[in-house]
């Protein structure tokens, strides 16, 4: 693999994610293809831990930790600082999980994006709040046991589509990526360094602890995702422009259901249905981009 | 150069002369004047500062604590709903020790929707670590804003400015606006003592485990018993260029004292008039307008009632299940004296019913009648409930 | 205290981070613990010669051809030979054939020697010092000069003793030159020579050769092949106009002037029958081939069988000789029709006579090439002997007294094939050493820590204690290769002369590939169990514990952070790592 990347780790070693943490992958490639140069808002998530318990910091940049539904707002008052400093050089990310995203954290990121505050939104997705034990989020998928979503109760709720809603806002640039993908997640990277104004990456991070998952899976679950259509890899310009960046052959989703500990009660039935809603959501998305199947 | 401003202006009017750069709220009455003539400012170019349109209050103060963290003086305002909603990072931002000033407007708490004065709002916050001032009239407003700034930054903590709803914010008084170039020496651009560096990155607000946590927390007190010494500091330098000050607390007659009203906000100067009256009576009546609420000054406090039998507290708030809230502090205050006055405690003008200077020195004349308080808290002012209600509501 | 000092001081303690989280040595949390672990390609397995042909290709995608072809020359020291007449039992087993197509690994082998010979390349191989003994060879054909090279990189003098006037043996006299040119054959003898082998040409040896030689060798190595071709055994084989298509061979190689009338009929199955074919075709005459079984029974690589029949050679099935009878001047070939019964264990059919069926075929010229055997008898090695230690082309006999006698080539091989006579002269070489230095009982567990993948082929490189001995003998299979990292890609195509151009020149039918060519294909090589330091590992860990440093693959765990979950492993694309258990 050739990455586009620096050399440079803005990372350290020991820190406290569990094995095979697929966040902890995605925030080394989106430091790596970011640079110098960036202020991180860290609202409450599993990062908030693996970044470091006091006097400790795994991360070589300026982090600001946050209330958990503050990222949006965090990151918006940072940018009107800098701004009023003359620092144009400076990159004010959020960091966030699905939970300080879609749903708690949605009003602030929804009231920062809306104003087109320029600043880059990555919300890294392990579909729960993994931190607090694996409780369901509104990001969590159709079919998944959760802790507040057990047994027979598993979630009947599809997955909210947050990059569906940032379009809505005519945000500038939104994209998924997916740690499996590396070339691809730092092009997006990059790509969202240059543009102005509000940009949100979702990057799928596997969780191996929360999704009972044997921990060297996280890289091979994380690339099923995508092969099986459940996380298409596309971006959305200006809130009008789709543009697909892989087209998987067939490959159906049921090998990824059954990896997963989180879905083993699913019944062939459950897992047909299932399908037929990838398959719808593929072709919508495919609509958007003025793509047939 | 002399004015005449409501509240809500002299707060701008400081905000402006402070040199805020980044400026972040929420409307809610009664504080919009504050915003919007601020945001008048930030559009025609009189402030240099951006103004944050957020969506929420929440937002509000969290975007500050993005920008202060990156080392640049801010300002929020807010009311009510408002400073509720506020809440959480209220804690955050003493606890980051991030030297914020905010104006809080008196209000009301819902349900019933009310936008008068009440002072439960910010007193239900008093535990959030910020300092708090009550203020009396719009020039001492505009005066503690621009101190709020230099104390602040000297001791990092935030501040809150508070003043009525529309007793305060709302009506006009004459106020001196100081000149700029004199503001200017009172209080200097803002030298952060820590901010997001990308040359020297580091983490702010971290996991903190109980081995560590509990010397952060006492630090923040260290820095509220310091605030007590900083104040009147930050007074005299303002005193000497400007020639005002206020003190933490103004006692009024009270050295040869019998029964001292305890007033805050601008009830104090109704019950300036109505103690002017009762001495003309002949009665050993006296005032404490109490203006800093945290950190509480026990020691000016305790010497100031020193002489006095008993203490009557007009409470324009209430804490369910206690009492009305200075009277409680007030309490707290002179308890572990061998010898100090007995408190009555009264309730009046929650939700901005009228404190009309009978109801006052009705204050004042049950404290004397009584030689004990019957009731911890004595709600004056309240209406019979008609059967009518009364049958509606069971 | 003074006030300003308290002030600072409220600061002191605050909620702020400022070292990194490199004290908590994570290592501790591991169960199981990843590591590099090279392991063994199936084409390096399925190679006779055993040579490391993953390491080949990886070497090849860098650009670093010289390596690649010394990689090559530490087990087989002939690659532009190898690389043109050997029947790749490599692209058979290569993984990547179950996903799109085999590597075309004798392609890239002859374009390396190709290539150093062109550059006038010398290699710089490992050898041991000199030592006392001496072996004498006989036969300076692929097994025998195999022999002397190994024997000399392990310190041995060699003398090689051939009949005619130049080496080379079969690849000289045999093969014809639109299968091997013979500027590369010579290239290739004279770096044998450059490691101090003596040749001793126009040297042909009496049968009491082996006892003569007590005293002046201590091993004798019998190489010389087979040279004649067996009776076809039916009344008429005696006529004129019937010949050793061997001989045929050894004639047109000689350069001697050869008319041919046409038709030709040409018997046997094998190697030799479609060259005797191929050469009569290029002669101007059309060529019969005559088996007695059926075109996939024939033991000719498939591929050269494909070759004959693309320039018109015709092959007539099913057919043995019955007798030859003379008609003026055609010779008439009486033949039975065959039918298949049956099947043997590998697959062969298995033929009778079909009834009373015959038929006649008229021709002018007809070539035996059937039953091989040795020139001369007492160059057969002896029936029901047992070697010292388990080989698989050669037979290794301590006797007790010296000189020690080994055989080897097609004389002994387990197919009859230029690798395979490589692959017995490396096994004399490595028997006879480890026979002098521990004895003949010593040999077999030798053997054992030397073999490729546990089969039969030996290594030299491990055998001199280079760093594959340290590799897992493991077979690596297509389903432990992770195919998320590779794309479906076309094998290269091998240039061809034209067909018209083929029958009228005996110049070599494949044409080089260019290094573009050589490199893209290497490049589609899965590097089955061997690092290439693809990066997979040094991305993918979530706990940045692979680093990059001097170590043998470039890269080595940090074993203080790596908390063991796996990722590496199962990223790995080619199995060159391994995850086992932590022990506590």
């Amino acid at each position: 693999m050739q990455l586009d990347v620096q050399d440079r780790e803005y990372m350290y070693s020991g820190h406290v994610a569990c094995p095979g943490c697929g966040a902890a992958v995605a925030m080394r490639f989106l430091l790596k293809a970011l640079g110098d140069k960036v202020i991180m808002v860290l609202p409450a998530c599993c990062w908030s831990i693996i970044a470091g318990p006091y006097p400790q910091s795994t991360l070589r940049i300026p982090v600001i930790h946050s209330a958990f539904e503050t990222g949006g707002a965090v990151a918006s008052g940072v940018r009107a600082a800098l701004d009023m400093k003359g620092d144009k050089e400076t990159t004010v990310v959020t960091w966030a999980g699905d939970g300080g995203t879609f749903d708690i954290g949605f009003q602030a990121l929804s009231g920062a994006v809306e104003r087109n505050e320029d600043f880059i939104y990555v919300c890294y997705d392990n579909e729960a709040y993994m931190n607090t034990g694996v409780q369901r989020s509104s990001s969590t998928p159709y079919g998944a046991w959760t802790t507040t979503t057990p047994g027979t109760e598993w979630k009947k709720m599809r997955k909210k589509n947050i990059v569906e809603a940032l379009v809505a806002h005519r945000i500038p640039y939104a994209a998924t990526a997916n740690i499996a993908f590396l070339e691809d997640l730092t092009r997006k990277v990059k790509k969202a360094k240059e543009t102005k104004g509000s940009r949100f990456l979702h990057i799928y991070a596997s969780c191996p602890t929360g999704w009972k998952l044997p921990s060297e899976m996280a890289i091979k679950i994380a690339r099923m995702a995508v092969q099986t259509n459940i996380f298409p890899l596309y971006e959305v310009e200006g809130g009008i422009k789709y543009t697909i960046n892989y087209k998987p052959k067939e490959y159906p989703v049921r090998e990824y259901f059954k990896l997963q500990g989180r879905f083993s009660h699913l019944t062939d039935k459950d897992l047909a249905q299932i399908q037929e809603m990838v398959n719808e959501d593929w072709e919508m998305l495919l609509r958007k981009a003025g793509e047939h199947s | 150069m002399k004015k005449v401003l409501e509240g809500s202006q002299a707060v701008a009017e400081a905000v402006r002369l402070a040199g805020v750069g980044v400026i972040s709220a929420y409307p809610i009455t009664p504080q919009t004047h504050i915003v919007e003539q601020l945001s008048t400012y930030c559009a025609d170019g009189t402030m240099n500062a951006k103004f944050l349109r957020v969506e929420s209050e929440h937002s509000a103060l969290a975007a500050l604590i993005g920008s202060a963290t990156s080392g640049i003086r801010t300002f929020t305002a807010t009311s009510g709903q408002g400073l509720a909603l506020m809440h959480e990072i209220l804690h955050w931002t003493s606890g980051a020790r991030l030297p914020i000033v905010m104006a809080e407007v008196n209000r009301a708490l819902a349900p019933g929707w009310n936008i008068w004065v009440d002072q439960t709002d910010s007193l239900a916050q008093r535990d959030t670590g910020w300092i708090q001032f009550y203020c009396e009239n719009g020039q001492e407003t505009l005066d503690t804003t621009l101190q709020a700034y230099r104390l602040a930054e000297l001791v990092n903590l935030p501040v809150m400015v508070v003043l009525d709803a529309f007793y305060l914010s709302h009506t006009y008084e004459p106020v001196d606006v100081p000149d700029q170039k004199k503001v200017d020496r009172f209080l200097p651009p803002y030298a952060p003592k820590f901010q997001a560096d990308t040359k020297n990155p580091c983490a702010f607000g971290p996991l903190v485990a109980p081995d560590n946590y509990m010397e952060m927390r006492y630090d923040i007190a260290r820095a509220m018993d310091d605030t007590l010494e900083r104040f009147p500091q930050v007074e005299d330098e303002y005193a000497r260029l400007f020639g005002r000050r206020y003190g933490a607390m103004e006692p009024v007659m009270c050295r040869d004292a019998d029964i001292v009203l305890l007033t805050s906000g601008t009830v104090t100067s109704t019950t300036r008039l109505v103690v002017k009256n009762l001495r003309k009576k002949g009665e050993k009546a006296g005032l404490l307008k109490l203006k800093m609420l945290r950190p509480f000054p026990v020691e000016e406090v305790r010497e100031a009632l020193k002489g006095a039998k008993k203490v009557a507290v007009i409470d324009r708030n209430f804490s369910f299940g206690a009492s009305g809230i200075f009277a409680q502090e007030l309490r707290a205050a002179l308890c572990n004296l061998p010898k100090h006055p007995l408190v009555f405690g009264y309730i009046a003008g929650i939700g901005g019913r009228d404190v009309t200077p009978a109801l006052i020195e009705d204050v004042y004349w049950k404290t004397k009648k009584n030689k004990l308080p019957d009731k911890e808290s004595v709600w004056m002012g309240l209406k019979e409930v008609s059967d009518a209600a009364r049958r509606s509501g069971s | 205290m003074p006030r300003k000092k308290a002030v600072a001081e409220s600061l002191r303690s605050f909620p702020r981070s400022y070292i990194s989280t490199e004290a908590n040595k994570t290592g501790s949390w591991r169960f199981l613990k990843p590591r590099y672990e090279e392991k063994t390609a199936p084409c390096s397995a399925a190679c006779p010669a055993g040579e490391d042909i993953a390491r080949v290709e990886i070497l090849t995608t860098q650009g670093m051809f010289k390596e690649a072809w010394q990689t090559i020359l530490r087990e087989n020291p002939f690659p532009a030979v190898c690389g043109r007449v050997c029947y790749h039992p490599c692209e058979s087993r290569c993984n990547r054939g179950e996903f799109d197509e085999a590597i075309a690994i004798h392609n890239i082998e002859r374009f390396l020697a190709d290539t150093a010979g062109r550059d006038e390349l010398k290699p710089s191989l490992e050898r041991l010092p000199s030592k006392k003994q001496k072996i004498a060879v006989v036969g300076a054909g692929p097994s025998g000069l195999s022999a002397a090279y190994f024997l000399a990189l392990l310190g041995y003098g060699c003398d090689v003793f051939e009949a005619s006037e130049e080496p080379g043996g079969i690849l000289r006299w045999g093969i014809p030159l639109y299968r091997l040119p013979l500027a590369a054959l010579r290239r290739e003898v004279a770096q044998i020579q450059g490691l101090g082998v003596r040749i001793f040409t126009g040297k042909t040896l009496s049968k009491g050769f082996i006892d003569e030689a007590k005293g002046r060798y201590d091993a004798v190595f019998i190489g010389c092949g087979h040279y004649r071709s067996g009776d076809i055994g039916v009344p008429g084989e005696n006529l004129e106009g019937v010949e050793d298509g061997l001989k045929f061979l050894q004639k047109m190689r000689k350069g001697d002037r050869v008319t041919l009338e046409s038709p030709v009929a040409v018997i046997g199955g094998g190697n030799s029958a479609v060259d005797v074919a191929r050469c009569a075709v290029r002669l101007g005459g059309r060529a019969i081939i005559v088996y007695r079984r059926r075109r996939q029974d024939m033991p000719a690589f498939p591929g050269e069988v494909d070759s004959a029949l693309e320039e018109g050679v015709e092959l007539m099935e099913l057919l043995a000789p019955a007798k030859v009878e003379r008609d003026g001047k055609d010779l008439v070939l009486h033949v039975r029709r065959m039918k298949v019964t049956g099947q043997d264990e590998k697959g062969r059919g298995i033929v009778a006579p079909d009834g009373r069926k015959t038929d006649k075929i008229r021709v002018r010229r007809i070539f035996s090439a059937i039953g091989e055997g040795p020139e001369a008898p007492w160059l057969q090695p002896p029936k029901g002997e047992k070697s010292a230690g388990v080989l698989e082309n050669c037979l290794l006999l301590p006797r007790g007294k010296d000189p020690v006698v080994l055989y080897g080539g097609d004389l002994t091989a387990a197919i009859k094939s230029v690798v395979n006579a490589v692959a017995s002269g490396k096994e004399a070489a490595i028997a006879l050493d480890t026979l002098f230095r521990e004895g003949p009982k010593a040999v077999e567990n030798v053997l054992k820590n030397v073999r490729v993948g546990g089969g039969p082929a030996l290594s030299m490189e491990a055998y001199l204690k280079g760093p594959r001995g340290e590799r897992s003998p493991h077979v690596v299979a297509y389903s432990e290769i992770n195919q998320d990292y590779f794309q479906l890609a076309r094998r290269l195509s091998q240039p061809r002369l034209l067909i018209v151009e083929r029958r009228r020149t005996f110049e070599e039918v494949e044409l080089r590939v260019s290094a573009n060519i050589a490199i893209r294909e290497a490049e589609r090589c899965f590097h089955c169990g061997l690092c290439d330091q693809c990066d997979n590992c040094f991305y993918f860990c979530p706990d940045l514990a692979v680093i990059r440093d001097d170590g043998v693959h470039r890269r080595s765990i940090n074993y203080d952070y790596c908390k063991g979950c796996g990722v590496c492993v199962v990223e790995c694309p080619r199995n060159a790592m391994a995850l086992e258990e932590e022990k506590l």
